[in-house]
């Protein structure tokens, strides 16, 4: 019998216990690389392996928990080379085995963090499993296990699935608050993991097995498919490392989360082939349970899971249609206007954002799978990926950290063939528009039937029924005034009578008339009342998430109408300037007329853009910019270098300087332009420290720079490129630590190399102004002022 | 569980460059603001090991341990110790992601908090120290000294990681430019002494940044 019949089985699987507890018994030195000893002590791994069998282990994991590209590296050691040997050891050990038994393809983390916090590109991740992967061939099924990351997880998982037919058991590690140390919370690993086809999940590591008690029963709530559980020894002791927990107690308190629904068993860090004799006893006797298994609909990232049990708002905001701002961005490769646009949304209410990058002139799944990657890093709420081109939803669910939404699939044959299997192979949720090849039905009954189509592919194909939310489509009132009350009736129809979750775009609605929020809200509320679960709509425009807001509270689904008022107590950052009310903390000017100058110089954002937008009726924007906005940026630098103010408050007199250059840019005509020139910014490859590097691009924007930001960890030849591609004059380096230096002195080298005519400024907290001469940079920059000056005398601006 | 409550502003203010003045006003308000936020982002962690320590000639050696301690200032930091305690600490990757979506939202806030968020990896080891000191009752101990230090390198953080197996046990790691992820974590070493310390050299000496340093220049130091 294969592995994956056996998972099928009315039985417990008894997997091994210990692998580094042992060759640490054995000689092994904390610090040094385990899996090196597939090839110097094959007998040793041999027999740990032959232990775990004749204590009744029915799965033997390979000594290969570390053996990847990144950790093996200047070990003189390969991948191949150590798994291959590390599989042949387990296949041997098992082949002699007086039981059936299987060896496991044993995977740990890369060692690395991935990005957004680490380096690690999810890519990398997956090529890094892939090598893995094909090295372990010689092996009965895959474990992916100790993981933390749940975005490491599914690289590894997609590599498994990709590159080898056998189950896969992933299991994650967890600490007492339920959550692993990246923030992954159980449901969202149950969610994200079963969507992409793991064949059993669990715990590994982490606790004892009492302390994974809980954990593991959430879990077994949460999914279909098989639980496991690798629980530690108890809990360590930091100066020996010995483990509390006897095997005795560790066999009882395993085998009791039977009880829960586990059916996969063994040990993790500090049991023995004792612990493993000892748990096989306690199991006899006693059989899995069937699992009651909650089914609802959610989508979700590591730290956020949204349940669809109520009104959940999309926002909207992330779509170029009919915005030029947004537009101008998606051009420019202007990835924090999008972010900005994302954390607004999140201020605002919104449960799930909607992301949208088509334009005709740009490589929409480049720029796709860069946007749902920024986003990830900076707001965990999940997103909805939204594309008429199957390749960029493709690409997008692969590099998505958790559970989203497909906008979209719709009753089109050539739809429903092409995007239904990507739904299914990457576990999304779908949106199901209610139109085929003759368009828009007029009728509620007619879209019902199409929604009826959608759900039986879907389910034909084993997405299930809680992953389809149909979208009955919103009509414009003013063009087609019945059309109305189909789209509600058809929403009502979903509902009630298929059972699914209803989503609609509210907004169209009003087009073409006056007063549209109005419109829209009455709407909204008509939808809300007969089953619409996700409006999307634009949350900034606070009638429209109040009136969610108050159908939740009157509804009863707000209980004691605590969101409601949170909701509207809250302060937040975006705001305003400053966290208060500006009128509260500058009491002295109120009453009087606040000029340009007093807002710069007290960070007053809102009102440095009021009063400019003001000026604009009576004074030529360039007379703003030279005669009162830089002079007053001028002052507040002056005050900064004197050591009067200090860098957070210099960063907020140049963001209300800022929102007065926007208002004058709103208003100049296309051609003109405001920029004193362009500036390339990079933080060094190898380098992740890249906020000194933002502070100075915040600047440099707030005095009229523009800026091509490279981000973090770039490439030497990158920064050539754009260097070259921009035509820039200046460019800036940062790198924060002596390690990364050596980047900064590579890059410098390679601009000159390439005769770029440009200079460069460098700057970062090791850096002095002798090293930044000795590597042949023209300038040094003590901190983000310094470079403002510089940029401003290599432009010849002031 | 490690609980930390508050964090120490006058640190924090000190990493902004920051005199005690312009601790009002709008600075105050953030810093209220931000520490709230980075305390609820926080998911203080640390980890740490004993090594019985020898020395060959002047170089410090640890028994059953594959870290090789390179350099004068280390060496010089361990005098007279018979052993060392490795120790890491990280604020935890909650807060890499605050700070991230802070410098979107608002670049103040997020140097602001970025600052708290240093001063906060400072409490967790000054709360692991606590613990160390408390179960090695009877010894004496050196003040903390991390890679990056004086001569110390900062390539050795990934075996470091690896002999307290740190990703394990508090999801700490190295990237490929040998710098720690999550950002705002430390690794140090602890000497330990069955006899009393001399009292320790002024790290002025051995720092990198003697020559541009704002303190020195004023006399002072920076506290490290």
């Amino acid at each position: 019998m294969d592995f994956k019949s056996l998972l099928q089985e009315d039985g417990f699987i008894l997997l091994d216990g210990g692998m580094g507890t042992m060759l640490q018994a054995n000689g092994l030195v904390p610090g040094d690389i385990p899996e090196i000893m597939n090839v110097t002590h094959p007998e040793l791994i041999e027999s740990i392996h032959k232990s775990y069998l004749d204590a009744g282990s029915m799965v033997v994991y390979t000594n290969t928990f570390g053996a990847n590209r990144s950790k093996l590296e200047g070990s003189g050691h390969t991948v191949s080379e150590l798994i291959g040997a590390g599989a042949a050891i387990a296949r041997k050990a098992v082949s002699s085995a007086s039981h059936k038994a299987y060896t496991a393809l044993d995977l740990g983390p890369v060692g690395q963090l991935l990005e957004p916090t680490g380096s690690l590109s999810f890519e990398e991740a997956y090529n890094i499993f892939k090598e893995q992967i094909i090295a372990g061939a010689d092996t009965d099924l895959i474990v992916i296990e100790t993981m933390s990351d749940l975005y490491e997880t599914k690289a590894a998982l997609l590599a498994a699935k990709e590159n080898s037919d056998k189950p896969v058991i992933c299991t994650m590690t967890f600490e007492e608050s339920g959550r692993t140390f990246t923030g992954c919370s159980v449901s969202a690993m149950a969610m994200t993991l079963e969507g992409l086809g793991a064949d059993a999940v669990g715990v590994n590591c982490s606790l004892g097995p009492d302390g994974l008690y809980d954990i593991l029963d959430e879990l077994a709530s949460s999914v279909s498919i098989p639980i496991a559980a690798k629980p530690n020894a108890g809990l360590p002791n930091p100066e020996t490392g010995a483990y509390n927990t006897t095997p005795e107690e560790f066999a009882r308190q395993t085998a009791r989360l039977s009880e829960i629904g586990v059916k996969i068993f063994g040990g993790c860090c500090g049991t023995s082939p004792e612990f493993i004799r000892l748990l096989a006893k306690e199991l006899e006797g006693l059989r899995p349970i069937k699992r009651e298994v909650r089914k609802h609909s959610a989508v979700c990232t590591p730290a956020k899971t949204v349940v669809i049990d109520q009104p959940r708002i999309i926002g909207e905001r992330i779509n170029p249609t009919g915005k030029k701002c947004f537009k101008e961005a998606l051009m420019n490769n202007d990835i924090d206007y999008i972010l900005g646009q994302a954390i607004e949304q999140v201020r605002a209410g919104a449960d799930i954002l909607d992301v949208n990058v088509g334009l005709p002139d740009i490589d929409e799944k480049e720029m796709m799978v860069r946007t749902v990657k920024a986003i990830q890093g900076v707001t965990d709420l999940p997103l909805q990926i939204d594309s008429t081109i199957p390749e960029v939803l493709e690409a997008a669910l692969r590099v998505y950290n958790g559970k989203p939404i497909v906008n979209s699939v719709n009753g089109e044959e050539k739809s429903l063939s092409v995007i239904l299997p990507i739904v299914k192979k990457y576990g999304a949720a779908v949106v199901g528009l209610t139109l085929d090849e003759n368009g828009i039905p007029k009728t509620a009954d007619e879209r019902f039937a199409i929604a009826q189509r959608i759900l039986d592919r879907a389910m034909k194909i084993g997405i299930p029924k809680e992953d389809v939310f149909i979208d009955c489509l919103t009509l414009t009132a003013s063009a087609e005034q019945d059309a109305v009350m189909e789209t509600v009736k058809a929403v009502h129809r979903v509902k009630n009578e298929l059972g699914l979750r209803t989503v609609l775009g509210v907004s169209n609605i009003s087009f073409g008339l006056p007063n549209r929020e109005l419109v829209n809200c009455n709407f909204l509320q008509m939808c809300l009342t007969n089953g619409l679960d996700l409006p999307i709509i634009n949350p900034n425009a606070a009638l429209m998430t109040g009136a969610v807001r108050a159908y939740k509270l009157l509804t009863g689904i707000d209980r004691n109408s605590m969101d409601y008022i949170r909701a509207y107590k809250d302060v937040s950052f975006s705001s305003s300037a400053t966290p208060k009310d500006s009128s509260q903390s500058d009491g002295s000017k109120s009453g009087e007329t606040m000029n340009l100058s007093y807002a710069i110089e007290n960070g007053l954002k809102g009102e440095a853009g009021k009063i400019t937008a003001e000026l604009l009726k009576t004074t030529d924007p360039m007379d703003i910019v030279n005669e009162m906005l830089i002079p007053a940026l001028d002052k507040a630098g002056d005050d900064f270098e004197a050591g009067r103010i200090f860098l957070p408050q210099l960063i907020l007199s140049a963001g209300a300087a800022q929102s007065a250059f926007e208002a004058i840019k709103n208003n100049m005509s296309g051609d003109k332009t405001v920029s004193k020139g362009k500036v390339v910014l990079a933080t060094v490859k190898n380098d992740i420290h890249d906020i000194g590097k933002n502070i100075v691009k915040v600047l440099l924007e707030n005095y009229g720079f523009e800026v091509i930001d490279l981000g973090r960890d770039v490439e030497h030849q990158a920064v050539v490129d754009a260097a070259i591609e921009h035509d820039v004059r200046l460019v800036g380096l940062s790198a924060l630590m002596t390690t990364t230096l050596k980047d900064m002195e590579a890059t410098v080298k390679l601009l000159h190399e390439n005769n770029v005519n440009c200079k460069i400024v460098v700057g970062g907290a090791v850096l002095t102004p002798e090293y930044a001469e000795k590597i042949g940079a023209d300038f040094y920059a003590k901190d983000a002022k310094e470079t403002v000056d510089i940029a401003r005398r290599v432009y010849g601006v002031t | 569980m490690i609980n930390i409550d508050h964090i120490d502003r006058a640190e924090a203010m000190r990493y902004l460059s920051c005199r005690d003045e312009s601790n009002s006003g709008v600075v105050a308000e953030y810093l209220d603001q931000c520490e709230r936020l980075v305390l609820e982002a926080l998911n203080p962690k640390y980890t740490y090991k004993y090594f019985p320590l020898d020395f060959c000639g002047e170089k410090p050696v640890l028994t059953d341990c594959p870290l090789s301690l390179e350099g004068k200032d280390i060496a010089a930091h361990l005098a007279g110790c018979r052993g060392v305690i490795i120790l890491a600490a990280t604020d935890g990757a909650g807060v890499d992601a605050l700070i991230r979506q802070l410098q979107v939202e608002n670049m103040a806030a997020a140097v602001i908090a970025d600052a708290l968020a240093g001063a906060a990896v400072e409490e967790i080891l000054n709360k692991a120290e606590v613990e160390i000191k408390e179960r090695y009752g009877n010894m004496y101990f050196t003040e903390r000294y991390s890679p990056g230090y004086g001569d110390l390198p900062l390539n050795i953080q990934k075996t470091i990681l690896n002999i307290l197996d740190a990703q394990k046990r508090i999801g700490l790691c190295v990237g490929s430019g040998g710098l720690l992820t999550p950002i705002k974590s430390v690794t140090a070493f602890i000497g330990v002494s069955k006899n009393p310390l001399r009292k320790e050299r002024c790290r002025c000496d051995s720092c990198n940044m003697r020559e541009t340093c704002r303190y020195r220049k004023e006399g002072k130091s920076c506290g490290l």
